[in-house]
């Protein structure tokens, strides 16, 4: 038990001050997306958009994943990279799906997170942590292509990375393929 | 033979119709449960008149096949232009194969009506359309041609690719294509009757697909003709595609009255089924055409639509409240399609089967028009073939899908109908794939997978849809095809049984296949099964005295009856064929007292008097 504890006390965000900078919802100054309180030991971070349908079908499973693990220390952020959903559309779509109150939320215009942690798909998470990303890829391998789905998950990549950084193993697979809606078609 | 004719068309009474009169259903089928007696029919169809004359092109497509061919040249010449612009190349191709859904208010879930719409999915619009995910085509583009088909050319395809690469370009705005307005309303032009749920449903936000089935009695005080149905999703975010059918018995209705939520959940009722041999339904952009005025199907009074929707969780609750418009005809129609199935309900596939075949084929005895095919099956089957081998050796493809989505259920409707000689040989072959590779597979790991009507289980039918030049035609094709039909539905009863043994609904349902199949030993074994679950039931002591009649069993027949009528002393058509049975057995006096009982029971019933007549004239 001791030697766990060990382990868990290892983990930690480990936060350089970072160049990346991102939109807070409320309008205020550009914020350090890796920028977190003390006793944060990693930042998911999601890459969603309002009206990709396979993103949004994760909400419920999204939430589940952030109660799951805001109570050991882990802080999600929605992250909107499409720069024509404005603050007004996020608050929208945030209570639409639940996640007002429950999750933060950054808007990525000018895609500097996207480029910084090589998200490439909404939806996609990466997980910060140890200062470095830990974890990049999809939620679940539930969507296998466009048009062919598991009926459910059979590996959860997305809880197997955030469980083994708590649990200070490595990451079983470090980056996965998600499958979904293009974040590239947001820059045009 | 004459007490057999009667007792067996008095053998209307178990509460569950059987299915085989799904599968092939003339024009004006019996009621399903008759009070009193009811005596067989001579077997003729009411008349029906045939237009003479072959129609031609009834249903049409966007396009003939011509233009299609015209269009993709057309389209190939701009992709060997360098650098595809929206305007110009990208714009008229949206609009014309892919708008009807991708508009605002549409069922997709974007629009794809302007530029800036457009742009931002310009890598999705390249990938999905290489991988031919959209548009949602599931048949071979070479099959067919079919009514609302928009296959995309692969040099379409490609134009769409380069467009992307290059960066979606907008090109010069005047060579936009006029814009196109999408009519929110009913694409049929108003209904004369809308038939919507009493209360929407809440489809909840998380897990799988949800197929769930509602009721929806149909208000109207007679008999109407309908010549056009149009299903409106109500939500077309979450409603992926719905299954429609008519029951004209209250079976559907209690099972949504059982549930406290709007609908119920589980399999649509054997009772309802496809109108006189009309297919319904509904998959995203697609409307069935209005059907020509002496095509229409008839709709009795106190009928529910059945309408099963599979729904797709979007991440929020979504309230669905789908309506169906119907349109009717003033006139009877004179022609009724035969609804034809192929397919086997002896699927049974061992857990991990990567590969598994079922096959079936049928003769046809008559010369017939093929309207419309709707290939059927869950989530294990990969690819999807009907064929038709005339008899001179050629063949003709009905539909060739080599990648099955169950979630993509066609109606494929002929835009000219096929016209097969007598001869024709009609088959299908279903390959299935029940291994841990098949991401779709409803079982992780893989389990046995046989036959049945929930999505777990599997499937595996190809519905025909034919029109015969003639009412004698149609008449030959339905003697030939019921045993066939009748005999695969045997199969899947004795699947379920073996799921439900003591379900007595499905033992007596298989028990008058069997007798309709001339096997009366089985029939009899389930009617016993059945009278055995439910010892109160008067209704299952005479099914099991009219089989045993079938079987020359009289003396156990007059048993089952005496039982019967111990019961419910009031059933007149236990009397009747207890009074038949004592006839055959020589003890002609019991049996006039027993058809006096009849008499006495249904003063108005003529065949009753004739019966006891016949009785009385025997003693002189």
């Amino acid at each position: 038990m001791g030697r766990v504890l060990a382990l868990i006390a290892a983990v930690a965000l480990a936060q350089a001050s970072s160049p990346v900078r991102v939109q807070p919802l409320d309008g205020s100054s550009l914020v350090d997306p890796f920028a977190a309180p003390a006793n944060v030991k990693a930042i998911v971070f999601l890459f969603t958009s309002t009206d990709c349908p396979i993103s949004n079908r994760y909400a419920p499973e999204l939430r589940r994943l952030n109660s799951l693990f805001v109570p050991q220390g882990v802080l999600f952020r929605l992250v909107y990279p499409n720069p024509a959903e404005d603050a007004t559309a996020i608050r929208q779509h945030m209570a639409a799906f639940s996640y007002a109150g429950a999750l933060q939320a950054l808007r990525d215009p000018e895609h500097a997170l996207v480029k910084a942690v090589g998200a490439t798909i909404t939806p996609e998470a990466a997980v910060y942590a140890n200062g470095r990303v830990r974890y990049r890829g999809r939620v679940d391998n539930r969507f296998v292509d466009f048009g062919v789905d598991r009926p459910a998950a059979t590996e959860h990549d997305l809880h197997d990375a955030i469980a083994a950084i708590l649990a200070g193993r490595p990451v079983p697979h470090p980056e996965t393929q998600p499958v979904g809606c293009y974040i590239a078609d947001f820059a045009r | 033979m004459r007490i057999i004719a009667t007792v067996v068309a008095a053998l209307l009474i178990p509460s569950q119709a059987p299915s085989v009169a799904q599968a092939f259903r003339p024009a004006h089928p019996a009621a399903g449960s008759p009070e009193g007696l009811r005596y067989r029919e001579s077997g003729t169809p009411e008349g029906r008149y045939r237009a003479s004359g072959s129609p031609e092109g009834r249903y049409r497509a966007s396009g003939s096949p011509e233009a299609l061919r015209r269009e993709s040249e057309t389209f190939s010449a701009r992709s060997a232009v360098a650098s595809p612009t929206y305007a110009r190349d990208v714009a008229p191709l949206i609009q014309e194969r892919c708008a009807m859904c991708h508009h605002d208010g549409g069922s997709a879930p974007f629009g794809l009506t302007s530029y800036s719409e457009t742009k931002r999915h310009a890598a999705q619009i390249a990938v999905v359309t290489r991988k031919r995910f959209m548009p949602p085509w599931k048949a071979d583009p070479g099959d067919g041609p079919f009514a609302g088909q928009h296959p995309l050319s692969e040099a379409e395809i490609h134009l769409l690719q380069a467009w992307a690469d290059d960066g979606a370009p907008e090109g010069d705005p005047h060579d936009l294509p006029p814009p196109r307005v999408w009519s929110e309303g009913w694409q049929l032009g108003t209904p004369d009757l809308v038939v919507t749920l009493p209360q929407a449903y809440t489809l909840p936000p998380d897990g799988t697909d949800v197929f769930r089935i509602f009721a929806m009695p149909i208000p109207t005080d007679r008999l109407r003709y309908v010549r056009g149905l149009e299903f409106r999703p109500g939500n077309a975010r979450v409603v992926h595609h719905a299954n429609i059918r008519v029951d004209p018995t209250p079976a559907s209705r209690k099972l949504d009255d059982a549930d406290p939520e709007p609908g119920y959940d589980g399999v649509i009722a054997r009772s309802a089924d496809y109108p006189d041999g009309h297919f319904l339904g509904w998959t995203p952009g697609q409307v069935s055409p209005l059907l020509p005025t002496d095509l229409s199907w008839r709709l009795e009074k106190n009928t529910d639509l059945v309408v099963e929707l599979h729904m797709q969780p979007s991440g929020k609750p979504e309230r669905v409240a789908p309506a169906v418009g119907l349109y009717f005809s003033d006139v009877p129609p004179t022609r009724t399609p035969a609804m034809l199935r192929l397919g086997r309900q002896s699927i049974d596939i061992a857990a991990g089967e990567p590969h598994y075949t079922i096959t079936d084929a049928f003769t046809l005895p008559v010369d017939v028009e093929v309207e419309a095919v709707q290939p059927h099956a869950h989530y294990r089957a990969r690819d999807v073939r009907g064929l038709a081998t005339l008899p001179d050796g050629s063949t003709r493809r009905l539909i060739d899908i080599a990648d099955w989505d169950f979630r993509w259920q066609h109606v494929y409707r002929f835009v000219t109908p096929l016209t097969l000689p007598k001869g024709t040989t009609l088959s299908m072959q279903y390959t299935y794939d029940n291994s841990p590779a098949n991401a779709r597979n409803p079982q992780q790991p893989p389990a046995r997978a046989r036959w049945g009507q929930r999505s777990s289980d599997e499937m595996g039918d190809l519905w025909i849809q034919v029109l015969t030049r003639t009412d004698a035609d149609l008449e030959a094709l339905s003697r030939a095809f019921r045993p066939k039909v009748a005999a695969e539905d045997v199969i899947g009863y004795e699947v379920e049984i073996e799921k439900h043994p003591d379900d007595a609904g499905l033992h007596d349902s298989v028990a008058m296949l069997y007798l309709e199949l001339g096997r009366p030993q089985p029939a009899i074994a389930h009617f016993d099964r059945s009278a055995a679950l439910k010892p109160q039931s008067p209704q299952a002591h005479y099914n099991l005295g009219t089989a045993l009649i079938g079987a020359r069993r009289l003396d156990e027949a007059a048993a089952a009856f005496r039982e019967a009528l111990r019961l419910d002393p009031s059933y007149a058509n236990a009397h009747n064929n207890l009074a038949n049975v004592l006839l055959a057995q020589g003890r002609t006096d019991e049996a006039i007292q027993e058809f006096r009982e009849v008499v006495r029971l249904q003063p108005d019933s003529d065949a009753a008097r004739k019966n006891l007549a016949a009785a009385l004239q025997r003693i002189k």
